[in-house]
């Protein structure tokens, strides 16, 4: 899954990056207004996290600018402005969610996920088809009850696919969720890691439609 | 005396009534004047008949009875009396003067008037000396009763009072007309000012009478600093709050980093915590401090509880708690937009999160103030803890509601506008029940 966050203070970006990126999520870092209102409108993301208070631009604006603009992306406001006329302003500008600053990560991180699966329609954090489960809290793949290991990539091409469960997804779809934006973008290593997946997870996890995607189903 | 009106009111009638009294005195004397100079003009033809009749015939009483023809001088006390005094000292009198003489002062040859004393009370005396051919002198007096006179006098008075009366009552409407013509503007101006406040728009000074202009002017710098100052303070505080909680979310983050490599930060992530809370409790006393007192504000409640109303939906997306808003639409309180929703907020948020399926806002207005109930079917909070929960650094927020901060921010806010913020349990719902009272600031 593949996040865009708008946050100009380079240390706390920092550390919200690196909590993201070790679930399993892709996260493209914006510093200022203008860059973020670029990314949001041009960018598939899944999901975007925006500071109100950026330089250039204020959050606001740039949110109801994406709203007009009919992008329906969840957006989580991580804002220090924490009166409550703000707050509805913000949720009634179209953010899904509202968090002040200063926050529990783990609070942050299960406000993602929480967003993540209602714009997927999933209401349990747990997927499972047969005897393969897969936590999206903790990205954390089991079969026949075994953990098994995943690399980053593996488990954000996992995710995405258990997030997009009975959709077909396409090589180009996958690999604009599971790369950054300055990452080198190569969808035939998208075949190499699902190949991976097959081998870990059983080959009938994960469906090919051949020339079209893949697909995982839910039990 | 703190009423512009009533003070406009009371001077215009305490003026007019003394120009009244003032003008009933000159007035009175000079009509009681007129009506006695009309009383010696009818004297000075009683005394010319007297004086024809002396003339004419003999100085004898009932030759000058005859001559003078008038009933009243034959009835005894019947307040019209005539006597003569000759030069030897006798002295002839009208039958009505019966037994008594009238005490006449000294001899003049032009006709005198004076009031004396008659048989039957006051009267006015009209006398002179005169000298029939080939006769000594005599003195010649008449006398009326002063009673006519007085008789006269007092209608006059009578209808001139009626009169001054009807004017004192017209002057009386038209003082209460006039002031309320002359202080419109003001009204005017109060109302222009309450409905611009929160607005960026000035008054013009040109709407308003050229007295007045000056003050709208002062006015609308008033106004001007007043917004300077809601809206520096406002960054001021968004500015600080960015700068405080932003690296206050950086030590927290890294607190977590040192809990996942083994280290103990109960200690210091507790204290992170009592600065954090701190930070928010003090923002937000420091913006009600300087938006509460001076500022003559209102909102619509029914407005503020409707936007929370949709905030909360999006926030407790998964929960089928119920919020049962029974508030009268043009309900206003007296308070910032951005107050009453801090105040509302926090509360609400609090009751939602400790309630089991529903709370319930109403609302009323008395008449000093409007009063806010927000009941939840929750646990509610102990006698003992109510105290606690909205003491300056209370710590029920590391106990059982939550961060809890959010009571002791709602009654900071209150407080600061001078209203009040009370917990209790609610009778009907059973958990907590918090009643905010907003005193009303006419005008609004």
């Amino acid at each position: 899954m593949r996040l865009l966050l708008a946050e100009d203070d380079p240390a706390l970006s920092d550390q919200i990056r690196q909590a993201l990126v070790q679930e399993g999520r892709v996260v493209d870092v914006v510093k200022d207004g203008e860059e973020a209102a670029f990314l949001g409108s041009t960018e598939p993301y899944d999901m975007i996290i925006l500071d109100l208070g950026l330089p250039k631009r204020d959050g606001l604006s740039i949110l109801r600018e994406w709203r007009a603009q009919k992008n329906g992306v969840p957006v989580l406001i991580l804002t220090a402005r924490d009166g409550w006329s703000q707050r509805v302003d913000g949720l009634d500008a179209g953010a899904d969610d509202y968090i002040t600053k200063p926050f529990h990560m783990a609070e942050l991180l299960a406000r993602v996920r929480a967003l993540l699966r209602r714009r997927m329609g999933q209401q349990s954090p747990l997927f499972e088809a047969g005897t393969f489960s897969f936590d999206t809290r903790m990205g954390r793949a089991t079969v026949e009850g075994i953990a098994v290991d995943l690399t980053a990539q593996e488990a954000a091409v996992l995710t995405y696919l258990v997030n997009n469960s009975g959709r077909l997804v396409s090589r180009t779809e996958l690999s604009e969720h599971i790369y950054a934006y300055d990452a080198d973008r190569d969808s035939n290593t998208i075949a190499v890691f699902i190949a991976r997946l097959r081998k870990k997870l059983g080959a009938q996890v994960i469906q090919t439609i051949r020339g079209r995607g893949y697909k995982i189903d839910p039990a | 005396m703190r009423s512009l009106r009533s003070r406009a009111i009371l001077w215009g009638l305490g003026l007019s009534a003394l120009s009244i009294l003032v003008g009933a005195v000159v007035l009175v004397t000079s009509v009681d004047d007129i009506a006695l100079r009309r009383f010696d003009t009818d004297m000075a033809a009683l005394h010319l008949q007297l004086t024809a009749a002396v003339t004419n015939g003999a100085v004898d009483a009932d030759i000058i009875a005859t001559e003078l023809s008038d009933p009243l001088y034959e009835r005894p006390y019947s307040g019209r009396y005539w006597q003569v005094t000759t030069s030897d000292g006798t002295i002839i009198t009208s039958r009505s003067l019966f037994d008594t003489v009238l005490a006449v002062p000294a001899a003049s040859r032009e006709l005198q008037y004076s009031d004396a004393v008659g048989p039957d009370g006051a009267v006015r005396l009209a006398w002179r000396q005169i000298t029939p051919d080939g006769e000594a002198p005599m003195v010649v007096a008449v006398a009326n009763s002063m009673a006519q006179l007085y008789a006269e006098q007092w209608d006059i008075r009578q209808s001139l009072l009626s009169g001054f009366a009807i004017v004192g009552l017209l002057g009386l409407i038209i003082a209460i007309f006039q002031t309320s013509a002359i202080l419109r503007p003001l009204s005017t101006l109060q109302k222009d000012i309450n409905r611009r406040w929160d607005g960026n728009e000035g008054l013009d000074p040109a709407d308003y009478p050229e007295e007045v202009s000056p003050l709208v002017s002062d006015i609308n710098i008033l106004l001007d600093r007043n917004r300077d100052l809601l809206e520096r303070t406002r960054r001021h505080s968004a500015d600080l709050a960015h700068a405080l909680k932003t690296p206050s979310a950086i030590l927290r983050n890294e607190l977590s980093r040192f809990e996942t490599a083994g280290q103990t930060i109960e200690i210091a992530e507790e204290a992170l915590g009592r600065i954090d809370a701190q930070i928010t409790r003090s923002l937000t006393r420091v913006r009600a401090a300087n938006l509460g007192s001076p500022a003559q504000l209102g909102a619509n409640l029914h407005q503020s509880l409707q936007r929370l109303d949709r905030a909360f939906t999006t926030l407790f997306a998964n929960s089928e708690k119920i919020l049962d808003l029974r508030v009268p639409p043009e309900l206003r309180v007296s308070m910032d937009v951005q107050d009453v929703e801090e105040v509302l907020g926090n509360l609400l948020e609090n009751a939602l999160k400790f309630c089991r399926n529903m709370v319930v806002v109403s609302a009323h207005q008395t008449a000093d103030a409007t009063v806010i109930r927000i009941e939840d079917d929750g646990p509610g909070i102990s006698a003992a803890d109510r105290i606690e929960a909205l003491r300056p650094g209370g710590r029920l927020d590391t106990a059982t509601r939550g961060t809890g901060l959010g009571l002791a921010i709602a009654s900071d806010v209150m407080t600061a506008y001078g209203g009040t913020l009370s917990l209790g349990q609610s009778s009907s719902l059973g958990g907590l029940l918090v009643v905010c009272n907003m005193p009303v600031r006419h005008g609004l």
